[in-house]
């Protein structure tokens, strides 16, 4: 009985912010071009890229031609997705005029300046001209982020408990700063549980969290911190009386556009902290406690973007460990191969991989084994490994550097209740893999798991779904057949709609905003 | 006037449904909003959490999978 609980991601926050929000976001060339790398889907960015040169605006008509007939189910939500980003304009169906889209005017010309450079913005960041203490390298400063991120990791996964006693225990020390914890407090990745040994327990939303990728994580943490700084500056506000409320409208805007910026810096680079804004200079405490940037005790006037931020605006994984990296290599290679469908499970088992990964990385390199008969041999003495197994084994015997233990029915089905898929399980299991189990898969042609141990995990998880959930909202009272058959057709079209009955003259869609402002429209229009 | 109403999609098959329905109305029909149609329920969504779980309680009565193998450690 898995709830599908994604935690929270970048684009539900995006979808929330008003058009005039996006306007202002769209001022920077660095924010439009990382919207732009980010957010989008491949069809998305053709359009983009189509209309960005374009002298005037192209005719809705036109796309048909470009869009083959069966691929217009991916022509709407890629529309969607650009409406609802505000990248494009479209214009409202007439009768005298037919439909013509541009993109928006701020955005075409950050675009444009992202891309040819020129102008004085600043928008990508000012190099300091001081000297950089030698080192501050790559590998230093990755470690520096890989510290700071485990700490979190370490303080979330600490608080789960392994066959009774709390704690996984051992080499944990200090841990985040008070404001981190707060902050996953307040995201309900943990909360507070007096029973336990930190006073504070994992959440369902803490171990989906735990199994995401870093690049996700690190936006999910972020998205968090600037709701709550939102939260804190409306009610100072509400002290101080409406005056304030547009300054701290834009200083919202100024604290996501800085997030998209630090996106674009060069790893390894040193930046000039005299050149950002005041509300910037004011992020730089929370974002070292992140661990997304590093700034030198002796020198405050230089930061040095990590990783953990260059990465956020692409798609290659933050802090890739060997492990993950062996594993698409292994896949790779098993892909070359070509010879039997086997290696669809492994490539996606690889590329889904990278889950978690920086929760392995205390050992570095992958270090389990499962056999036919469900035991787990998992060679590791990495606390955050070991508590991460413990959510879905039942662990037996733990030895210096080794720990064993059986999946079961039930240690599955405790793991589904906390909201981990079977999918979630077995990628977990196959990116983290012992490379006697990948290169013995390698050698054989088959997945790095064995197939019975997969097909079971994925049975218990069905076992579990007697029901499935997805919580939304009802459409129903429509005035009249017309009204009900335009607002399911637009929902179905924009890919909201999940149930409708005709006869009942009811529907169903997860998401209501869009419909609204439909109704609005077409409300106007009557 | 068009209603928009929030709550929780509920599928599954029509079995379980009938289970479902049936604990609605041992509880003043306190979990369901609207009998959709066989496949389908529309559920408050803060009572979600503990239909799942009367209905798993139900289900533990009647159905009790073997463990597909045993052995010792």
């Amino acid at each position: 009985m898995s709830v599908a609980q994604q935690s929270y991601q970048l684009s539900d926050y995006l979808e929330k912010l008003p058009g005039t929000t996006f306007r202002k976001l769209y001022q920077q060339p660095s924010t439009a071009f990382a919207i732009f790398r980010r957010m989008l889907p491949p069809l998305a960015k053709v359009f983009v890229q189509a209309l960005l040169y374009a002298p005037s605006p192209l005719l809705l008509s036109e796309l048909d031609v470009w869009v083959r007939p069966e691929g217009k189910m991916q022509r709407d939500r890629a529309l969607s997705i650009l409406r609802s980003l505000h990248i494009i304009q479209i214009t409202p169906p007439g009768k005298d005029k037919p439909q013509e889209m541009q993109l928006t005017t701020n955005f075409r010309n950050s675009m444009r300046l992202a891309l040819e450079g020129g102008g004085f913005h600043n928008s990508f960041g000012v190099p300091s001209t001081l000297p950089v203490d030698p080192r501050i390298d790559i590998a230093y400063l990755d470690n520096y982020a890989r510290k700071k991120w485990e700490d979190i990791l370490h303080y979330i996964v600490n608080s789960v408990p392994v066959n009774g006693e709390t704690g996984a225990g051992g080499g944990f020390s200090g841990g985040p700063q008070a404001s981190v914890k707060d902050l996953l407090l307040i995201g309900r990745l943990v909360e507070r549980r007096p029973d336990t040994r930190g006073g504070v327990g994992i959440t369902q939303a803490g171990f989906t969290f735990l199994l995401q990728e870093a690049n996700a994580q690190v936006w999910t943490l972020l998205l968090l911190w600037l709701e709550a700084a939102d939260r804190a500056r409306g009610a100072a506000e509400q002290a101080k009386g409406p005056a304030g409320n547009t300054a701290a409208k834009s200083d919202s805007i100024d604290m996501l556009s800085f997030l998209f910026m630090l996106a674009s810096l060069e790893l390894g680079r040193a930046y000039d902290t005299d050149a950002l804004t005041e509300t910037r200079r004011n992020m730089l405490p929370a974002l070292v406690d992140f661990g997304l940037i590093y700034i030198p005790r002796e020198d405050t006037r230089q930061y040095f973007p990590t990783r953990l931020a260059t990465t956020l605006t692409s798609s290659a994984s933050a802090l890739r460990s060997v492990s993950s990296a062996f594993s698409a290599a292994a896949a790779n290679n098993n892909n070359n191969n070509n010879n039997n469908n086997n290696n669809n499970n492994l490539g996606d088992a690889a590329s889904l991989g990278a889950t978690a990964d920086s929760s392995g990385t205390g050992t570095g390199k992958g270090s389990i084994i499962v056999e036919t008969n469900y035991r787990l041999y998992a060679y590791t003495s990495s606390p955050l490994q070991i508590a991460v197994l413990a959510l879905f084994t039942q662990l037996n015997l733990r030895f210096p550097g080794m720990v064993s233990g059986r999946l079961t029915r039930d240690s599955i089905r405790r793991g589904i209740r906390f909201g981990i898929t079977a999918e979630q399980i077995i990628s977990y299991l196959a990116s983290h893999a012992h490379e006697q189990m990948v290169r013995a898969a390698a050698a054989t042609g088959r997945p790095v798991l064995p197939p019975t141990v997969m097909d079971q995990i994925r049975l218990w998880q069905l076992e579990n779904e007697r029901m499935t959930t997805s919580a939304g909202f009802l459409f129903k009272d429509f005035d009249s057949l017309e009204e009900y058959v335009s607002l399911s057709g637009y929902a179905e079209e924009i890919g909201v709609l999940m149930w409708k009955s005709d006869r009942k003259r009811m529907f169903y869609a997860n998401k209501f905003e869009q419909l609204r402002d439909y109704l609005k429209t077409r409300k106007k229009a009557d | 006037m068009v209603k928009a109403v929030r709550g929780v999609l509920v599928e599954c098959e029509p079995a379980i449904k009938s289970i479902l329905v049936h604990i609605d109305s041992l509880h003043q029909h306190e979990f369901i909003i609207e009998d959709l149609d066989e496949n389908h329920l529309f559920v408050k969504e803060q009572l979600v959490q503990a239909l799942k779980d009367k209905l798993e309680e139900r289900l533990k009565e009647t159905y009790r999978p073997e463990d597909p193998l045993e052995d010792s450690d």
